[in-house]
Order: structure tokens, then sequence, then C-alpha cells
């Protein structure tokens, strides 16, 4: 009865949906105080509604209830615990419920910690949320229910997918859709703010930690995904240009330059009309990435759904959701007033540089990923764009950003001083010079054209703590002053430093890796060696091993150093039995930030095998760079000023009163 | 009726949390800018702040001041613009009839449509607890006993013909590996795994199944099933002489209302063709693979050759369905649709057409274009 | 100059920036756009040497070989063409005889022998590379089965 109460709540969130899409905004419109207020309420019971739907699915899984369709197909009584649980949304079915459970979750938060805002602009911004949950929950309801039942029940599940138990695929899925589905709220104030037809700075601080904790979350989820893809498939690579991850990494790409557009809108009113258009963007990518992974229409690692129904009913929430809103964009923008004026060298020239690079990359990963669909749609001509043309466009175009970042703090608003900011950063730069060198005659070799990559990335870092220094005014007053001053900044401009400095430890990582990285593909006998980054890695012999699921041949390694054993590596072939699947468990063992990488292939007649084995110089800093990103975003996120701006409802105080207490 | 209930109750508290706000009556609503109010005096005061640690210069921060200032002002002046409008009776009422109507019909028209309100939930433990006669769920139990102790060799022993009945190839292979690595190999057991190794081959009696029989005949050196697999092996090989003896052995040593004669005989004929260029000695893996890689014809007639002895096997033991199902399948392929008509006949003559097995059978004819007069009476 | 002029400057600094970016884009599309192509259509239309394309097809029975070290060659086939294909590197876990497959390279001047550079790996057991099944079906070498998930 259980599966049934939430297959009903389920059916019943998309009533409240569909009422949570009329009801506040008509009230708006009217200026019914009650009506609005409905709003607030409709999006918590709505949330409650969904979580409870979502917690009998998983309660379903843990149980193993086969009479329930989606367990039956994706789950097996005898998966650990974890990837019982993990099965629920590693599915199709189970992860559409995941999307709105945290789009009716994003929605419920703006509800309970929106009091600051307008009546109006929440009443319509939840309206808008309620129709996105109501074509979302549509969607499940009709095409992908995950509460079909089976009569009478199976007694064994099909097995989760061996590839998917893995942790890193237990909590990628929920990460990434926090920041896709973050992002809905940025949409939801700026339709709001366009039905309204007023907007000014203070929407732009409304909508910053709604960017902030979205763009946050959606680093994790990219580096989340980057690292299982990494360990998981055994290929070695970090990064492949699939569809799926540009899927990400468009939002991320145009999430970041929202949450600098909308801080020149906040402090200089400037940029109105596109912060507008870059919210829109941003959200309608990540609804194309949900098309583009959901629908089938790719050629993916990922795209484990296909079934055309869903792929031409997430297209039509696509078109309509995307269409209608440039529709009303186009016709309410030319009504907003524009913005202040600035001269082209202060920090809004800087952030509209790194808009307008950010727009045009995002524009070019968008093109490589859609041309090949639309070309095989208008044509039906099959081609790939693969890794070189990204590399070329991508890597090109974020050259000119990753030189600017430094210098973006560093300038005044409305007029600055390029001058002054060059000679500031003169100490980073060449300190970041002299490092990449020395680390380059370290390394003994690689291409020359990685000291200048590994100097932009030292740029970063070192522009980042110039920043702060100057900031704390370190050098012009004493030191103890220094300090205070370091401990009284902005809990911001913390976030700011962190940010760009996680951006320069993840360029370091990825051209130390490009560069210095030394690949052996090489059919090994037991005894043999081979060389990998300074370590020896010598093969010690196959072993046949049984599993709880699966048979495996096990290689062993011994990794040496200068004759001193430092490690022992397993990397094996596994087969698991009741899929009947191979897999490959790539062996891998840290030292410091670089890895040694094995991974097996076939194994030959006469008992050798042959076997890949990647040196991966400083590849951890590519993730720990991300790591520190997103420490930077929560570091902002607890930013006291973000909160400003809640008035109590009933006494209104004035002036100093108003500051909370910390 | 429990049911029921909880979705009454559970449309009525939605219902009433989403009507409190209508029936709270008029509720004087907040000043709408006076949040936007407090963000530009906020944003005053990190000036001063900044100003005071000497972030930016005097003249900046009065710039700044002043822009803001011309905010705070237009902000402040605008108020009249949010007049709050006279809540209006009929428009209340309009959204009350709402929230009542919306929330059962969508909740009520869709749930009737799309859920199953009769099924009760089925825990897999509760399943366990009180199996019944569902041999699946017992399988389960089995598994998950095994799970707990896998060096139980003697259940695996018991599961590993039970899974090749439910056509679970890859599970059965694994189970007899277990069994005979826990217990040690018996005929019995090296038989079940090769004639696992050769139906997940599609028949090919591979390097593997066949290194499986040998042993099982050291171990039972009459046994006809182990034989006549080895035999098979060869002729798939290629080595046609060595396997017409070996199937003429067989016939010899047979009593003499075997049921599987015939199909000895079958195969007996069968290699009695022009011989073909053979090598001598064991057939190594090349060769194996070589009958895999054999043109259609020879394929062809390998394939008829397994079927017949599934066709054999079922005359033998025929309270199988998963066998017949693939038999009449087998001569569908082969385009004997007079055998697969046969073959279903004999079928339904073991599981009667009111019975589950039957029913499977049926709809396979239906599937297959196959004639069932005749045979469903 | 006028502040007229400067933003003129600023606009057509943006131009350019975009125009040197779509220069790039079609650039980089001439060097890394690979063409897929079966057996069959290479048979019809040879591809110049030193052109980079996909091929696709199933996996000719038998015709795995593995060579010195690391260096395999198998033919690809649709069951109208074959092409040989040598390949060095690990194969992925799913290449089997009979399966689908999509190999990424190039043919050296003079010789008919496709070097593939990358062979796909993918993760369900059941898959097919989508362009090969799509071709494969429109010449009904392979029925294909339904994915189910």
């Amino acid at each position: 009865m259980s599966v049934e109460l939430g297959h009903y709540a389920l059916v019943l969130a998309l009533a409240v949906a569909i009422l949570l899409s009329i009801l506040p905004m008509w009230g708006a419109r009217r200026n019914d105080q009650a009506l609005m207020d409905i709003g607030s309420v409709a999006a918590v019971v709505l949330f409650a509604l969904v979580a409870f739907s979502f917690g009998v699915l998983a309660h379903a899984h843990l149980v193993s209830d086969f009479s329930v369709r989606n367990v039956w197909e994706n789950s097996h009584s005898l998966v650990p615990t974890l990837y019982k649980i993990s099965g629920v949304w590693g599915n199709h079915e189970g992860s559409m419920l995941l999307w709105l459970l945290i789009l009716t979750l994003f929605s419920a938060l703006v509800a309970l910690f929106g009091r600051n805002l307008p009546d109006r602009l929440r009443a319509d911004a939840l309206s808008v949320q309620g129709w996105i949950s109501a074509a979302f929950a549509l969607f499940i309801l009709l095409t992908s229910n995950p509460f079909q039942r089976l009569s009478p029940a199976p007694a064994e599940g099909q097995d989760l997918n061996p590839v998917l138990q893995d942790v890193g695929l237990a909590i990628h899925p929920p990460l990434l859709y926090l920041g896709y589905v973050g992002f809905s709220v940025c949409f939801s104030f700026a339709i709001a703010a366009l039905i309204e037809g007023r907007i000014d700075a203070a929407w732009a601080r409304w909508v910053r930690p709604w960017t902030l904790a979205a763009w946050t979350f959606l680093t994790a989820g990219i580096a989340m995904g980057s690292y299982w893809a990494y360990y998981e498939l055994g290929w070695g690579g970090w990064w492949f240009w699939d569809p799926v991850e540009n899927a990400s990494f468009m939002p991320w790409l145009a999430g970041t330059a929202l949450l600098h557009s909308a801080l020149v809108m906040e402090k200089r009113e400037a940029l109105k009309i596109w912060t507008i258009l870059l919210a829109i963007l941003t959200f309608s990518l990540s609804l194309l990435g949900t098309f583009l992974v959901r629908s089938g229409v790719l050629t993916s690692v990922h795209a484990f759904a296909t079934d055309p129904t869903r792929g031409v009913f997430i297209l039509a929430i696509l078109v309509i959701f995307i269409g209608g809103a440039l529709s009303l964009f186009a016709f309410r923008a030319p009504m907003l007033n524009a913005g202040g004026l600035f001269a082209p060298i202060s920090r809004e020239g800087a952030l509209v540089l790194n808009n307008l690079i950010l727009t045009v990359s995002t524009a070019t990963v968008l093109i490589g990923t859609l041309y090949p669909l639309l070309l095989e749609a208008l044509t039906g001509e099959k081609i790939s764009v693969g890794p070189p043309f990204f590399n070329l466009t991508f890597g090109l175009l974020m050259v000119p950003l990753l030189l600017a970042v430094p210098f973006g703090p560093l300038l005044a608003w409305k007029r600055a001083d390029l001058l002054g900011a060059l000679q500031r950063l003169f100490v980073a730069a060449g300190l970041s010079f002299a490092v990449a060198l020395v680390f380059y005659y370290d390394q003994y070799g690689g291409p020359v054209m990685a000291v200048f990559g590994l100097a932009a990335g030292l740029f970063l870092v070192f522009g980042a703590l110039t920043d702060l220094w100057l900031r704390a005014g370190f050098g012009r007053l004493s030191t103890s002053i220094g300090l205070r001053r370091l401990a009284g900044l902005p809990r911001s401009a913390f976030g700011t430093a962190l940010a760009h400095m996680g951006l320069g430890i993840t360029v370091l990582g990825i051209v130390a890796v490009t560069a210095f990285e030394t690949e052996h593909v090489v059919e090994m006998k037991p005894g043999m060696s081979v060389p990998a980054g300074g370590y020896s890695l010598t093969f010690d012999g196959m072993k046949s091993a049984v599993g709880p699921n699966y048979t495996e041949d096990r290689g062993h390694f011994t990794i040496r150093r200068g004759g001193t054993v430092k490690a022992d590596v397993w990397s094996s072939k596994r087969l698991y039995t009741a899929r009947r699947m191979p897999t490959t468990e790539a062996g891998i063992v840290t030292f410091g930030l670089s890895q040694v990488y094995v991974s097996l292939g076939d194994l030959m007649a006469d008992g050798g095998i042959v076997v890949r084995i990647w040196w991966k110089p400083y590849i951890l800093c590519i993730w720990g760079g991300a790591l520190v990103m997103m420490l930077g975003g929560f570091v902002s996120l607890s930013d006291r000023r973000l909160r400003v701006g809640a008035p109590s409802r009933r006494a209104r105080p004035a002036g100093p009163a108003l500051e909370p207490a910390e | 009726m429990l049911f029921w209930i909880f979705v009454a109750i559970l449309t009525a508290a939605v219902a009433a949390a989403l009507l409190y706000p209508l029936l709270r009556g008029a509720h004087a609503g907040a000043d709408d800018r006076a949040g936007e109010a407090a963000v530009y005096r906020d944003q005053l005061r990190e000036l001063d702040r900044d100003r005071q640690q000497g972030l930016i210069t005097d003249g900046e921060a009065e710039y700044a001041r002043a822009e803001i200032a011309r905010r705070l002002l237009a902000v402040s002046g605008g108020v009249a613009a949010g007049d709050p409008a006279k809540p209006s009776a009929r428009r209340r009422r309009v959204a009350e009839i709402l929230v009542i109507l919306c929330l059962p019909a969508i909740g009520l028209g869709i749930y009737l449509d799309t859920g199953s309100p009769e099924l009760p939930a089925q825990p897999l433990q509760a399943r366990l607890d009180n199996p019944g006669n569902d041999v699946g769920i017992l399988i389960v139990k089995a598994e998950q006993h095994l799970a707990k102790n896998p060096d139980d060799g003697a259940g695996w022993d018991l599961l590993a013909p039970i899974y090749v009945r439910n056509m679970r190839l890859g599970d059965a292979e694994m189970a007899y590996r277990n069994a005979i690595r826990l217990i040690g190999p018996s005929a019995e057991r090296l038989n079940g795994l090769g004639e696992t190794l050769v139906a997940a081959a599609d028949g090919v009696v591979t390097a593997d199944a066949r290194a499986t029989f040998e042993a099982a005949l050291k171990l039972e050196p009459q046994n006809f099933r182990t034989r006549f697999y080895i035999a098979l092996g060869k002729e798939q090989a290629g080595q046609y002489p060595d396997a017409k003896g070996d199937f003429e052995a067989i016939l010899k040593d047979s009593p003499a209302n075997a049921p599987w004669l015939s199909l000895v005989k079958q195969h007996i004929t069968l290699n009695s063709g022009p011989p073909v260029a053979i090598a001598p000695g064991d057939p190594t893996e090349q060769q194996v693979a070589d009958a895999q890689a054999m043109s259609s014809d020879d394929r062809t007639q390998m394939i008829e050759g397994m079927v017949a002895g599934l066709d054999a096997k079922l005359a033998e033991d025929p309270n199988n369905i998963e066998g017949w199902l693939r038999l009449v399948r087998s001569y569908t392929v082969l385009k004997q649709p007079d055998k697969a008509g046969e073959a279903l006949k004999r079928g339904l003559a073991v599981f009667p057409a009111d019975s589950a097995g039957g029913k499977q059978l049926l709809a396979l004819a239906a599937e297959l274009g196959l004639s069932t007069a005749g045979a469903s009476q | 100059m006028t502040r007229k002029q400067k933003r003129l400057a600023v606009i057509a600094a943006g131009m350019g920036f975009i125009a040197v970016a779509a220069m790039l884009v079609l650039y980089a599309f001439s060097q890394s756009i690979a063409y897929f192509y079966m057996p069959a259509d290479l048979a019809n239309t040879p591809v110049p040497p030193e052109t980079r394309i996909r091929l696709g097809g199933l996996v000719g029975e038998g015709s795995v070989v593995r060579g010195n070290g690391s260096t395999v060659a198998f033919s690809v086939t649709d069951g109208e063409g074959t092409v040989k294909v040598t390949y060095t590197g690990l194969l992925p876990d799913l290449f089997r005889e009979g399966q689908g497959v999509v190999t990424e390279g190039k043919f050296e001047p003079g010789s008919d022998v496709f070097q593939a550079d990358s062979v796909l790996a993918k993760h369900d057991e059941n898959y097919m590379p989508k362009e090969v099944a799509d071709r494969l079906k429109e010449k009904g070498v392979w029925a294909g089965q339904e994915q189910t998930q």
C-alpha cells in the first residue's frame, strides 16, 4: 500500500504544482496578498509531497520490493545497501524524480528564505517554479513513471549495471542536479522581473546567493563526474569532451558569467538586460543538458536512456520554456531602463570581458556539441566532432581570460588605472615565471609551451594572493594592522580569491598532465619492468579471484624507486556473471599530487598481458583546484551581506538595528 | 479500504494547507520595497567600511555614495506604486473552488489511470519468510543463503541444475564451478557444467566444454551423455571419422530401447559424408574456432544436430517448458514448420493449453504464426 | 577620443573577438571533423589518404590477430564490404568478434589498411554504437534489440 500512496502523492504533487503555477501569479497581478501567500505554502507542500514520494521509492529499493518495476529493473537483493539507495537515481525514472525533488526543494527554499523579497517578485518567481515543476511532474507521470507495478512480482531483480556500482556515481547525480536545477531559481527570478517590468540592483543581490549555490554544487558535480570517469572507465582520461560532459559544462560556463555580471548589476546597476538574458540562458542550457542526456539523442557513454516518446516530451518542455522565456525577453527587455556608465578600463570593463569570453566559449562548446546532431537530423550525414576541436577553440579562447582574471579584482569600479594594476601584479607575474621555469627544468623537457601554461596557472594563484595582500595593506601598514584588516575583509573577498586560486590550481594540473604525462602500452611478462615518472613498475603475475558477483583476473604490480619497494598495485579485468559484463578496474597509486595509473588489456596466449601504464604528474591538482573553487563558493555564500535586506515583517526597524548581530 | 482513507486524508490535508492563506482573511501586505531599501542601506554601510579601511579613495566613495543614495531615494519615493488592493471576495471564492476541485480531480483522475491501488507492497523479506511454492522466491532464498555461506558446496550443487532449467546459464556456470571447487568433481557436476557451457555457446562444444566432458569421462567412462557431447565436439571440429567412430560406439553400447538411438544414428549418417581434410590428433582451439567460422551450410547442419539433441532430451524428460519453447522456436528458425508444429503438439500434450506452460506455448505459436488447430483442443 | 568614439572602439573590439572566435571555430571544424563511413561506402567512394574518418561496422568473425606487443589487426565488415584495420593500444572491454565497433583514424598513402588510433568502448553489454546500428538496420544485417532501460 505504501508504494501506491507514494504514487498518489506524486500525482497530488502535480495538482499542487498546477495550482502553484496559477494562483500566486494571479494574486500578484491583482495585488491580492492572500493569493500570493498561497505560493509559499504551496511550494512547501509541493516539496513535502515529492519528498514523500521519493522516500517511498527509495524505501521500495531498500527492501527490494520487486513488485515495483523500477526496483526490479535496477536493483538486486544482494547489491550492497549503498547501491540499493543510489540505484534509486541510477536509472531514468528515478533520476527524473530526483530532478523534480531538487527543483521543488529550491522552490521551498525560496518560499522559506525569500522573506526579504518583495511579495510580488516572490509570488511570480514561485509560480514560474510551479510551471517547471508541473511540466516535469507530468513528464514523469506520463512517460517515466517509477511507480509502475508488476504482478506477479518477480523473485529477483535484474541487477544494477556494474559500472554504476560505485561510490562516485552514487553522489555524482545529486550534486550535478543541485547545480543544474539550482539555476532554475535564477531563471524564475528573471521571468518574474520581466513580468513585473521592473528590475534594479537589489534584484541582483537577491539572485546572487542562488547563483552562487548552484554554481558551487555544479562545480562539485562536474569535478566528481570527471574523477569518476578517470578511475572507473580505465581509459586514463579525465575529460573527454563527451556530449554529456559538455551538457553539464555549458551551464557551468554560463553560470560563471552570470555570477560575474550579477556583481556588476548589484554594484553599478549596469548590464541589467544582459544579466536577465544570462539567467535565462543558463537555465536553458541546464534544460538542454537534461534533454541531451535523457532523450538518448546522443551516442555517448552516459546515455542509457533511449525512448523516443520521452525525447519528444522533453524537447517540447525545452522549446516551450526556452522559446517562451526568450519571447518574453524580446517583448519586455526594451522597456527596462539601461544602467550606469563606465569606462572600458574598470572593474566593470574587466567583468564585461569575462562575460564576453565565457559566453563566446560557451557558444563554441554548444556548436561543437549540437552541430553533429543538427547535421544528422537535417542531412542524415554522420560526423563526429572530437576533442581536437574543443581543445583548439575552447583552449585558445580561455587564454586571454586566464591572463585577465588576476587584474579584475585589482581594478576600481567605474574608472581604473590599468598601469597601476600592472605594477602591483608585477611581482606575482615574475614569481610565476620563475617557479614555472624551475618546475620545467625539474621535469626535464616537455614542450616549451608548458612553461607559459604553468606560469599562467601560477599567475592566477599568486594574483589572487596579491589581491588579498593589497587589501589587507601588508607592506604599507604594520603586520599586525594588516592581519587585523585581513580578518576584517568581507567573506566574499576570500571567496573570490579562493575561486580564482582554485582555477589556477586546476590549470596547473591540466598543463602538467598534458605536458609531462608519460604513457606506455606494452606486453608484459612476469618479472618485466616499465618506467613511470621516476618509478619503475614490475609485473609480478596474474591471479584469478572470485568476488561476490563477479570473477576477475587480477594483475599484481610492484612499484619501486631506486630499488626500494614503494607500493603494490592491483589492476583487474572483471566479469560480472549475472550480466556477462566485462569491466576493467584500473590500478591507481598516488604519490603526492601525482599518480601511477595501470590498466589491463588482453591476456596473451603465452602468459603475458598487454598493460597500459601512465604517469600522471600533478593530476590531483585538477580536482583539487575544483575543490578550492567550491570552497570559495561556500565561503562567499556564508557572507553575511547575502542575507541582508530581510526586514522583519511586523516591526520595521530603521537604521542600524537592521544589521543582524553575528 | 485503508488505502482510500489515507488518500482522502492526504488530499484533505493538502487542500487545507493551501486554503489556509485564503481563509486567514485579509492581512496587510508588507511594504513591497522595504527589502530593496534594506539592500541599499547595507551597500552604504559597506561603502563606509571600505573607506575606513582605505580600500577605496574618498573621491570614489563619494561618487558611489551619491549613486546608491539615488537608488535609495527612488525606492522610498516609489512606495505609492505598491497600492494595497482591496481583496475581492469573488476572486477568493474562485481560488477556493479551484483548490477544492483541482486536487481530487487531477489526483484521482490521473491516479486511477496509472495506479494499481489493489496491489500491496511486497518487500522481499516478507516474501522470503513466507515463500509458498514460488520457485523464484525459493531460488532467491537459496541465493541469499549462499551469499552468506559461500562455501556451502552442496548448496551450489543443488542450485546449479535449477539455474539451468531457468535458462540462467551464467549463474549456472558459476554455481557448478563453485560446487566442483568446494566438494570436488563428479561426473554429474562436470556433465552439468559442460552442458551449461555448450548451451551458453549456442550449441557449440567449446574447448572449455570439451575439456570438462573429458574430465567427466575419466570419472564415469560409460556415461552416454558425456560420450555424446565429446563425439559432437569432434564432429564440430571437423574430425568426422573420429566422431563417427564415437557415435557408433555409443550405438553399440546403448540398450536397445534407448531414446537417443535415432539421434545417434542421425549423427552417424552425418559423419559418413565425403571426408573433408581432417587434422589428426586432438582438436585445438583453432579448430573449434574454425568450426565456429564454418560456412552457413555447415552451420545449419550443426544446429540441426543440436536441435535434434534437444528433441531427444525432451522425449526423455518432457517436463521442461523452457525446452519445448526453445525447440519450437528452433525448428521455426530452421524453416521446418512441420517439425515445429509437431513439437508444439508434443509440448501441448505435456502442458495442457489451459496451464501456464501451455499458454506460453500457444503465445509463442501465435508469435511465430504456427497453426495451433488440432493442437489446442 | 570622445565618449562616442570610445564606445565604438569597445564595441568594435568585442565584435573583433567574436569574429576571431568564429574563424577559430571554422578552422577547427575543417581540421577535426571526422565523417562516418561503413566499409561499403569506402568501396564506392574511396577516401583520400591522411583524411581522418570514423569507420564503423561489425568486427569480422575470426579476423582478430594479435601482433607484436599491443598491436592488433582485425577487419570491419558490414555485410557488403570489409576493411582491414590495425590498432595499437588496449581494446575496450566489450570488443568482440561479431560485435559492433567504431574506430577512428586514417589510411596511410598507398595502403588499404585503416590505421585506427581509437576504438570506441561503450557501457552497455547490449550496446551497439548508434551510427552502426542505424546503418546495419538499413541493410538488414542486424535486427537489433530494443534497449530496455
